[in-house]
């Protein structure tokens, strides 16, 4: 920076550490961002039948070349895409929650959120009949904004007290859980199949379709977030602070939530409910970004990153039989959890 | 300076609260309160209250437990909506105002904040910009020389790098003097920023918000101790059950009588050896048995 302050002797240094500061939130996002493209590059390419990279690199843009068009362009690259938006619209989710109730354990799968779209789900199947992913996916969007809602509503007592919404969205994670449950016994055959996947996350046999609408729900969520970080870091210092410093906290309350809901909703529409991601992603992302507080970006690529590689590991660790990917997550985000809990005891 | 015309609830000599000559000649009152009475749910906390803030002064709030200080502060920083009457910013009332405009001409310090985990001493500080910069606003040389002088003018300049969770109490609370300092506003508003800490650590804030008045800054705080009260500021406000008591210069304001009125125990006041200012020191506990020269602790009840 030039133009350095003199005042107080130590501009010098107040300067460096500036720098290397902001270095280390881009830093961060560079190597996530490295990690990320590894991994989907690698997803493209590995597989029953591995590919060269030339010919996987040029599938991957369109680029017409003999063999690898089909494997990539149609099975592997619809997953591995569609794997990381989703991943991407969990992050965020997961960190906006977080955010707003001060609380690492308010997560949109642990609070019944995704619970709460897949009943929706399963619910507009059961009433219509439909199977049809674009008919049902607004359902699941309106399922976990309401359920977003209600855990919000159940959790305040003169504001958003953690510990309430947590415990309000366990249990409206069972009662979810217990309807879809419920519903899916009452199904015709013909339908409880697909009604089924919508309560299991799972990135396999996943088409274009899919990758479309994770990158518009993608697309539109994050500078949505974005746009929140900024209050959204002050409201973290109590809600007195961020009304002393011109934040509006009931409106950025009420829209980081309901923009949490959307997203996790989306995410489920496209996937099914896949835990942990929307858990483990923010923490980790707001720590190696060392900014104190909610980050946006890095959230999303962490949440992108841990989908993606869990996606590779479940399609090809026990080939060709295809783990549930949130197996996979669960065997991250769980020891996490722990490690967690264990932390919060002291 | 217009003389004041309306009579203090309780003031004896309301003459004195409105001549106060610490504040530069020309300067207006800004932050004022009108008949205001505020409350929490339906109990009445606060009750007509009237109040004018003097500028570039340092006025402290003071009373007992419960008579309503936080909530006047509160109120005074747009926090808290009167149920009757208005408290006017630049004769305005205030919650007409947006918040961030307000925020950019008061600052306040409530109870208990909460520093986000990890956070260092500058990120936090730069937090105190955020009424002048929209949700995507680049940061420019304006906030980052800001947050330079917060730096300075608190002594944290070797500190700025550290986590906020690593400070001692009083290093704390001026991290977050400095975020209000970073904010650029001509008042700042302070609740109780003496609590918890030690002896050492509550002079060390009170003598950084004395220098922060004297340059020209209207501070007001809510303070629990008297004698700090009358060491450090140029106008006392004291309260009790929701009124004004009196409101003027520490020495006229403190009175033996008043004191023991407000608190429900019989005190005498002596000149504080070092500063001269009014020292509190009770002669009875609460509920009126006397303390014994040889057992102060000794209640007769």
């Amino acid at each position: 920076m030039r133009g350095a302050v003199t005042r107080g002797g130590g501009a010098r240094p107040i300067q460096r550490g500036t720098r290397r500061r902001l270095h280390r939130a881009t830093l961060t996002a560079l190597v996530l961002s490295a990690v990320l493209l590894a991994s989907v590059v690698t997803s493209l390419a590995v597989g029953q039948v591995d590919l060269p990279l030339p010919q996987v690199l040029k599938a991957a843009v369109g680029v017409p070349s003999d063999g690898a068009d089909f494997i990539v362009g149609q099975l592997r690259a619809p997953r591995a895409y569609t794997a990381a938006l989703v991943g991407a619209l969990l992050g965020v989710a997961g960190a906006l929650l977080q955010s707003v109730a001060r609380n690492p354990l308010a997560s949109p799968d642990l609070l019944g959120v995704t619970a709460g779209g897949s009943a929706a789900a399963v619910a507009s199947i059961a009433l219509t009949r439909s199977v049809d992913s674009f008919s049902i996916a607004p359902w699941a969007v309106a399922g976990s904004l309401a359920t977003a809602a209600l855990i919000t509503v159940l959790g305040w007592r003169g504001g958003i007290q953690p510990m309430r919404m947590v415990l309000a969205g366990i249990g409206v994670g069972f009662v979810a859980t217990s309807i879809t449950t419920y519903m899916l016994t009452k199904l015709p055959e013909r339908v409880v199949g697909s009604a089924y996947l919508w309560t299991v996350g799972s990135t396999n046999a996943r088409v274009w379709r899919h990758v479309v609408v994770a990158a518009i729900a993608a697309a539109v969520v994050v500078p949505i977030a974005a746009w929140y970080q900024r209050r959204l870091r002050v409201m973290e210092m109590g809600d007195d602070m961020a009304a002393a410093l011109g934040v509006n906290v009931v409106r950025v309350r009420v829209g980081a939530v309901a923009v949490s809901g959307v997203a996790a909703g989306l995410a489920t529409a496209v996937t099914g409910p896949i835990g942990f991601v929307a858990l483990v992603a923010p923490a980790i992302a707001r720590t190696l970004s060392g900014r104190g507080g909610i980050v946006v970006g890095a959230s999303a690529l962490m949440g992108a990153c841990v989908t993606s590689v869990a996606d590779l590991i479940a399609r090809e660790a026990l080939a060709p039989t295809q783990l549930p990917i949130g197996l996979l997550t669960a065997a991250i985000g769980a020891p996490y959890l722990l490690v967690l809990l264990a932390r919060m005891r002291n | 300076m217009t003389t004041d015309a309306e009579p203090r609830v309780g003031a004896t000599n309301p003459a004195a609260a409105s001549t106060d000559t610490a504040h530069p000649a020309g300067t207006d009152v800004r932050l004022a309160a009108s008949h205001v009475s505020l409350a929490y749910a339906n109990a009445r906390v606060v009750h007509d209250l009237s109040l004018e803030v003097p500028p570039g002064a340092f006025t402290a709030i003071v009373g007992p437990n419960g008579c309503g200080k936080s909530t006047l502060l509160r109120a005074l920083a747009r926090l808290h909506k009167p149920q009757v009457g208005t408290v006017t910013l630049d004769g305005a009332d205030i919650h007409t105002l947006h918040t961030r405009d307000v925020a950019r001409e008061v600052g306040l310090l409530p109870q208990s904040p909460h520093a986000p985990a990890g956070i260092t001493v500058r990120d936090l500080i730069a937090r105190g910009r955020t009424p002048h910069l929209g949700p995507f606003s680049a940061w420019s040389q304006a906030d980052a020389d800001a947050v330079a002088e917060a730096i300075a003018a608190t002594g944290l300049a070797g500190l700025a790098e550290r986590s906020v969770d690593s400070l001692s109490g009083g290093q704390r609370q001026r991290a977050w003097i400095a975020l209000a300092l970073a904010q650029q506003t001509g008042m700042l508003l302070l609740d109780e920023p003496t609590t918890f800490l030690d002896i050492a650590h509550q002079y060390e804030v009170l003598d950084l918000v004395h220098r922060l008045a004297q340059t020209g800054r209207t501070v007001v705080a809510v303070l629990h101790d008297l004698a700090q009260a009358a060491r450090y500021a140029d106008h006392v406000v004291l309260m009790s059950a929701g009124l004004v008591v009196a409101a003027g210069p520490p020495a006229e304001v403190l009175t033996a009588g008043r004191v023991g009125a407000a608190f429900g125990l019989r005190v005498t006041i002596v000149p504080d050896p070092v500063t001269g200012t009014p020292l509190i020191v009770p002669t009875s506990a609460p509920g009126g048995a006397d303390l014994t020269p040889n057992d102060p602790l000794e209640r007769t009840r």
